[in-house]
């Protein structure tokens, strides 16, 4: 079973009140264990969503909520009411799957879930929560995960501005190792998108603005060097990417800066420089745009770009949902051939059948009988039966709840003649 | 198996490559592509033994008149494309060489073997000078391709708004280095072309410039290269221009081989 919420049912500000911390993870497995009465428990918790997986006897999923409920608690509980959600057997199987493919992501295809759900169902484990069953679960359904992300396009193209940013750095520069990264101003998004640039092997230049303060903490961040406003032309002209984020009212990288940057050193202008200017209102000329070589996108460009990279994974998630639904439907398979229950049933029948059939050559051998010998015929065979079952049922159920290979199923009806 | 057997099993093989881009430019989705290579290169290894059988059937090397020209060319321009794509696993540059090599053995398919008899063909500067030649022509092809690639995809990266190209193609960097590189090789070849097509007509008819329309277009194609070299030189970076350079010197280099294909070889000016 599965209860939790997640972006599509709560806001933002219950998320973060239900969220747990990776230390008190394992108290709380502890405690959902005990106090839920869960055979096996996982509690994934990630920005957006905050589940419980378990496993248990019929009737736990309402504990499970209830312990939910009861945890968030406080005067919160209304609202955790409201917004969360219960999932059991084949739904919440199916549900596992779709969460670790990141289908029910809030950006389909995003990478890190994966991630996420792999760490949960460590430290699951390492609280020694986690059985045979939600075992397999994780297996299965991060197994079926990776296949999403390699063989459909889910997890391609980026969707957010500042990956956006990078993936079209690279699509201009191919290896961004040694590109010369100039950030003009030292805002929050310039800063995020400088990051992935630099990781992926690119030098930055800040330039300050009144205060140099500020831009030299940055520089400091980022292992680059910082440099004073009035230096723009000389930076710009060793840069191929700049991104400008001031918060300045009016234009501050004119025409007339690129052009000197571009003609500063011979040849220089045939190279490409890609100029990113994320300011509200913009910080770059627009008209630069016309200049060869040079490729200007602002915050609206890059935006649409995330948005159409956003409909290509759309179009690749029908794909990656029928991957995942394929795989849940074949786990689901292999957990009916786990299924003790028909055989159980089966070899009650079959004793049932048995005494009958023994009890009418009784009769015949016997003759008529007086009703307390009727009786003690019935109160003793039945009890023979019963006795023999008795042994094997026991140990069937454990079988099942240990998780045990499906061929052992077959193994026992063969010889049991069933 | 007869040549003509192998180069029908070659064209179906490539027919493979033509298929994927068809699929690839509709759906934008990547389900062919280990398996194009690899029908490639099968159709590669057909083509090969066709081309062999071939030269045997002719008694000279198979690249006299349009029938062996386009069966050749496009043997070396799929040549060019495994050597590229071992180095670089570039598979956009499928999109280009695919239909290429497809059309090109199409031809080869529809058209019948020149039977040309000429002393000339028996010359050891035949298979050397034409080797070097369409080896030059598939280098430059190559080049050719990824200067297309370069101006279309600098044109998706302006545009602001990428459409099925621009995820198709790779960086404006690896077109340029590409095209850069492949230019590089070609003009070698071209060159050591060029040289050795002087001598061949030396030695056959004692000229070495005859003034036909073939070597003034070789030289011409020559010229651009030089240029072309020049200009990517000083800074690494070759960019739109050369990209359009590259484009103008292939043009050539097609006028001179439809010239030799269609009036073949040398034997036409010693009349």
């Amino acid at each position: 079973m599965v209860v939790g919420v997640s972006h599509r049912t709560a806001p933002l500000a219950l998320r973060e009140r239900l969220a747990i911390g990776r230390d008190h993870l394992p108290a709380m497995l502890q405690r959902l264990r005990a106090e839920a009465g869960l055979a096996e428990a996982m509690l994934l918790s990630t920005c957006n969503r905050v589940e419980v997986y378990g496993r248990g006897d019929d009737g736990v999923d309402a504990q499970a909520l209830d312990w939910f409920t009861a945890v968030a608690g406080g005067p919160a509980r209304d609202e955790v009411v409201a917004s969360v959600y219960r999932l059991i057997g084949a739904a919440a199987i199916r549900h596992a799957f779709r969460v670790a493919a990141s289908l029910e992501s809030m950006v389909i295809g995003e990478p890190q879930i994966l991630g996420q759900v792999k760490e949960a169902y460590q430290v699951a484990e390492e609280a020694g929560t986690l059985g045979s069953t939600l075992n397999a679960l994780r297996n299965r359904s991060l197994a079926a995960a990776k296949r999403a992300r390699s063989e459909t396009g889910i997890g391609k193209n980026a969707v957010s501005v500042s990956y956006v940013a990078v993936e079209l750095a690279r699509k201009i520069f191919g290896e961004l190792k040694d590109k010369n990264v100039l950030l003009v101003g030292a805002g929050k998004m310039s800063e995020l998108a400088a990051r992935h640039l630099v990781r992926s092997g690119a030098r930055a230049t800040v330039l300050g603005g009144r205060t140099i303060g500020k831009a030299e903490d940055l520089a400091a961040a980022l292992g680059g060097r910082a440099a004073a406003f009035e230096t723009l032309r000389e930076e710009m002209a060793v840069a191929d990417i700049v991104i400008s984020g001031t918060a300045a009212a009016g234009t501050v990288i004119r025409r007339d800066d690129v052009l000197s940057a571009r003609n500063a050193k011979r040849g220089r202008h045939k190279r490409p420089l890609f100029l990113i200017d994320i300011a509200v209102p913009r910080d770059i000329e627009p008209t630069v745009r016309q200049m060869e070589g040079v490729f200007l996108y602002d915050l609206d460009d890059l935006k649409s770009v995330a948005e159409a990279n956003l409909r290509l994974r759309m179009r690749e998630a029908a794909a990656a949902e029928a991957l995942v639904d394929a795989e849940v439907g074949e786990f689901l398979e292999w957990q009916k051939s786990l299924d003790v229950v028909p055989l159980l049933v089966e070899l009650r029948r079959r004793g049932e059948e048995i005494r009958r059939a023994e009890i009418e050559k009784a009769r015949a051998r016997l003759g008529a009988l007086t009703p307390e010998q009727e009786q003690a015929l019935e109160a003793a065979t039945t009890a023979i039966v019963n006795k023999m079952l008795h042994g094997p049922t026991v140990q069937l159920k454990e079988l099942a709840r240990d998780g045990h290979p499906p061929e052992l199923i077959g193994l026992i009806r063969r010889l049991l003649g069933l | 198996m007869s040549a003509q057997g192998y180069l029908l099993l070659t064209l179906a093989f490539y027919a493979v490559g033509v298929l994927h881009v068809l699929f690839h430019a509709t759906t934008r989705r990547r389900l062919l592509s280990s398996w194009t290579v690899t029908a490639t290169l099968a159709g590669f290894a057909f083509h090969t033994a066709g081309l062999s059988q071939r030269w045997t059937e002719a008694g000279h090397f198979p690249s006299v008149g349009l029938h062996d020209g386009v069966s050749l060319l496009a043997w070396t321009i799929v040549l060019a494309f495994l050597a590229t794509y071992i180095r670089t696993r570039l598979e956009a540059l499928g999109l280009a060489v695919y239909p290429v090599a497809f059309g090109l053995m199409l031809i080869a398919n529809l058209t019948a073997p020149s039977e040309a008899v000429d002393p000339i063909l028996k010359s050891l500067f035949l298979p050397i000078h034409t080797t070097l030649a369409f080896c030059g022509y598939a280098a430059l092809f190559v080049a050719f391709a990824m200067g297309l690639a370069y101006l279309v995809q600098e044109r998706e990266l302006k545009s602001r708004s990428p459409h099925t190209f621009y995820y198709l193609i790779p960086s404006l960097e690896a077109c340029d280095t590409i095209s850069g590189r492949s230019v590089m090789v070609g003009f070698g070849f071209l060159t050591l072309a060029i040289v050795t097509g002087l001598l061949w007509s030396h030695s056959a008819r004692g000229r070495y410039w005859t003034g036909d329309a073939k070597e003034w277009s070789a030289v011409a194609a020559w010229i651009i290269y030089v240029a072309l070299i020049l200009a990517r030189r000083r800074t690494g970076w070759g960019g739109r221009r050369a990209a359009l350079l590259g484009i103008a010197g292939f043009a050539v280099v097609v006028f001179t081989f439809t010239w030799v294909a269609l009036f073949p070889g040398v034997a036409d000016a010693a009349r």
